[in-house]
């Protein structure tokens, strides 16, 4: 082997992060081409996008958190990225089920164990994990950081991003819009010409973008989206199936919801196999058992809907780029959403051609992410991304309406001017509003932020001419300076984000460590395992009383093995047993919750909750 | 022609640009580079599409953040001044209307709210088509149908008469001495069509989405 004239040390490199709603993975480039971090015990490339959490100062991350949902709902933060950069206002009333939110304030908080996390605290922690995974793997130390955005992410969200990683120590070099990335990935460069459209469907935003590609040069040509569209809209729809089958009490409580879903959106994996599957909802501890069948036929109705909200977002972008569907030449498909077989079918419908399916979906975002840490470090010059601004940015104006400085789809980074006066005689000051939208009144589009300009000479209304100047950089972050040109002296400008977190904020979240005792937490995690096993064999054991004589054959080694596992000092082998004895007891558990024993015992829980 | 710059980091003297011709450094952009001039065009109305996208995509690949991502904070500044101002050149050199408009400034020939009078040349088509809009946002549901074909049939109208005047561009553009007012003029009239298409569009479309 010749040795690398310039070989690069952990210390360089860039890596690539997909910082999903569902999961998240890390990558970063070699000789051989982007490839994903696996978790070194479980081979998994895919970390959670879950943190659950132990007390106040005690946290998992990952597949552990995600076990602790169903028995510690509210503690359990999930698709947490669903709330970066938003206000209370955006918040669904389905939302305030699943989650506990802080009463007051912008951006949006969780209340936990009496303290409280924002979106961007709590996203820092995931990254971590990755970061702990990396030097777990690898023996690197993160530090430099390529992190995907969805590309009709606004500037609130973007900037949530970025501040995450930050906070998690990371220099970010460049946010980069997932579908961009994607089509990275499947190295389509190697066409001379093509014209790509990127279907992005993941857990809970939709994104479809589309690109010219031109010698390696990828050029976004428009995008267009909808941040609350994603499978958790396909999950909620099946978990409702389940819910109604039961009572109205049941029905609300937090850790029945949360099951119902998880199981709703195994159920649908499932069906990208299968024709046909059991939904099966237990919740010992409240007496719930149930079996519902699906077909595929059943589900398909079911979601269409929602699989064809997609296609405005689609018909939308193609408006702007000046396309027709049959003039997209390749068609790639990201999120784990477009598993599902209705939506390769209705994509392949739209667009009259068969999607690329060669990349697992939900890697090949973080790959392409990694290709990008690659052209970002210099290995990569054949490739250049030119992206696109989402949704247009602007100033309000007179009557509150909107007035555009850049408009979506512009190429970044993007530069533009206005000039500004004043409405009063002698006005010292001029207030702006920094908004992010494509409808004609301030009030349909998203606030950013608002500034005061200041130390305006005293002048007639109108004399004034205040230049207002919008830069958006390579990561589609705005940056907004206002200049006096009377005076001719630049004014600082203060920005207060409407739903981020401010500079100081972020300083002070720096400060405050996030360091804890892992024993620590594995010891709380193996009281719980154990806490939980107890509970189900007490559960078990009483309803064994009224079980046929198959049904003890298959409950009771189950039992036993559970038993055997108590003293265990590992978690998830407690875990699993008690997963399996949950298997083994379903059928039991059902015929009981059918019959007046069960409603009895059904009510009587209740009134302890 | 605009004064020469001089590359700060070789010195190098050149008539502005993005790139410095002989070092390749990329340039904090001078106050006097033209948008005709950063894409290395002559400052002609006239422009090859296809000679353009090429200059875009090659002062791309030199110009852009992505080619800068680890390197020092000032090549970061210049680098993206740069190709703000890249995009905005092929953004406007691209697009007929926009390039004429900006020719006009740079001859200080500036349009003023010529999207807020109607040319004369077709106010008649013009006060017909708002009649009809107006009369389609009182009306009731049931009456929408009635409407909507004479509306789609002034949007064919007015999107055929907005190709002609872009035809009529494309040869006055071809002309060795473009003369001001017949730009101004035929300008004015496409940015209103422009206008009054999408008015009409907005209104066929909420029509559809509240039926």
């Amino acid at each position: 082997m010749s040795p690398d004239p310039d070989p690069p040390t952990p210390m360089d490199r860039i890596f690539g992060i997909d910082l999903g709603t569902t999961n998240s993975l890390i990558g970063y480039m070699d000789d051989d081409g982007p490839r994903v971090v696996r978790d070194p015990d479980s081979g998994s490339a895919l970390l959670p996008s879950v943190v659950s959490f132990l007390d106040a100062e005690r946290w998992v991350v990952g597949a552990d958190a995600r076990r602790r949902a169903a028995a510690h709902p509210l503690q359990t933060l999930a698709s947490v990225k669903r709330f970066m950069g938003v206000g209370h206002e955006h918040v669904s009333d389905e939302d305030r089920l699943h989650y506990a939110f802080a009463p007051q304030g912008n951006p949006v908080r969780f209340r936990v164990h009496g303290r409280d996390w924002s979106p961007v605290e709590v996203s820092a922690l995931i990254l971590e994990a990755l970061k702990e995974r990396v030097r777990k793997a690898t023996g690197d130390q993160v530090r430099r950081a390529v992190i995907t955005v969805p590309a009709y992410f606004n500037d609130s969200q973007r900037q949530a991003t970025r501040d995450a990683g930050r906070l998690a120590g990371l220099e970010v070099l460049r946010l980069l819009n997932e579908p961009t990335a994607a089509s990275l990935a499947y190295g389509l460069e190697r066409r001379e010409e093509a014209t790509i459209a990127v279907y992005d469907f993941g857990g809970g935003t939709f994104d479809l973008s589309l690109l010219k590609l031109r010698q390696g040069i990828f050029e976004v040509i428009a995008t267009s989206g909808d941040t609350r569209l994603g499978g958790d809209d396909l999950d909620q729809r099946l978990a409702r199936l389940l819910l109604e089958q039961l009572p109205e009490p049941l029905r609300d409580l937090p850790e029945v919801r949360r099951q119902a879903l998880e199981e709703a959106e195994r159920a649908k994996v499932r069906l990208t196999e299968q024709d046909q599957t059991v939904m099966e909802l237990r919740a010992a501890q409240h007496g719930v058992a149930l079996r519902r069948p699906l077909s595929r036929t059943e589900l398909e109705a079911l979601v269409l809907d929602i699989v064809d909200r997609t296609f405005a977002p689609c018909r939308r972008a193609l408006e702007d780029a000046g396309l027709r569907p049959e003039q997209i030449d390749e068609v790639v498909l990201v999120g784990g959403s477009t598993r599902v077989p209705l939506v390769r079918r209705r994509v392949q419908e739209f667009f009259g051609r068969a999607p690329h399916t060669e990349l697992n979906p939900d890697e090949v975002v973080a790959m392409g992410a990694a290709v990008q840490a690659g052209v970002l470090s210099g290995r990569r010059v054949d490739t250049l991304l030119l992206d696109v601004v989402p949704l247009s940015l602007g100033i309000e104006s007179v009557g509150g309406v909107f007035e555009r400085i850049i408009d979506r789809n512009t190429t970044i980074p993007a530069i533009s001017r206005q000039i500004f006066t004043t409405f009063v005689d002698n006005q010292t000051a001029v207030d702006f509003h920094v908004l992010q939208g494509e409808r004609e009144l301030v009030a349909d589009n998203r606030s950013l932020a608002r500034f005061k300009l200041r130390g305006l000479e005293p002048q007639p209304a109108g004399m004034p001419r205040l230049e207002v100047t919008f830069m958006v950089d390579a990561n589609g972050i705005l940056n907004v300076t206002a200049r006096d040109l009377k005076s001719g002296h630049e004014q600082s400008v203060d920005v207060k984000p409407s739903y981020g977190l401010t500079d100081d904020e972020v300083e002070r979240m720096l400060e405050s460590s996030f360091d804890h005792a892992e024993e620590d937490v594995a010891a709380r995690l193996l009281i719980e395992a154990r806490k939980e096993a107890e509970s189900i064999l007490r559960v078990t054991r009483k309803a064994l009383e009224q079980a046929t004589a198959d049904e003890r054959t298959a409950i009771e080694p189950a039992i036993a093995t559970l038993e055997a596992r108590l003293g265990d000092t590992d978690h998830n082998r407690i875990r699993d047993a008690v997963e399996a004895l949950n298997q083994a007891s379903l059928g039991l558990a059902q015929r009981l919750m059918d019959t007046s024993i069960a409603a009895a015992l059904q009510s009587k829980r209740v009134e302890e909750v | 022609m605009a004064t020469a710059a001089v590359c700060p980091e070789c010195g190098h003297q050149q008539p502005p640009a993005l790139v410095c011709a002989a070092c390749g450094v990329v340039q904090e952009p001078p106050p006097s580079l033209d948008l005709f001039a950063a894409v290395g065009l002559p400052r002609r109305l006239q422009v090859d599409a296809a000679e353009l996208e090429r200059r875009f995509y090659e002062l791309s690949r030199q110009v852009h953040p992505d080619r800068f991502g680890t390197a020092p904070a000032p090549a970061q500044a210049a680098s993206l001044a740069a190709t703000a101002l890249l995009n905005r050149a092929y953004k406007v050199l691209r697009d007929p209307v926009q390039r004429g408009r900006y020719w006009l400034e740079l001859h200080g020939e500036a349009l003023a709210d010529e999207s807020r009078s109607v040319p004369r040349e077709i106010a008649a088509t013009v006060f017909e088509v708002q009649e009809r809009l107006a009369e389609l946002r009182e009306a009731g549901a049931e009456q929408h149908e009635l409407l909507r074909p004479a509306l789609q049939d002034d949007l064919r109208r007015l999107d055929e008469r907005r190709a002609a005047c872009s035809q009529r561009l494309d040869e006055l553009f071809q002309t060795a001495a473009p003369p001001p007012d017949r730009l101004k003029a035929l300008l004015a009239e496409i940015a209103y069509l422009t206008t009054l298409a999408r008015n009409v569009q907005a209104g066929l479309d909420v029509e559809r989405h509240e039926s």
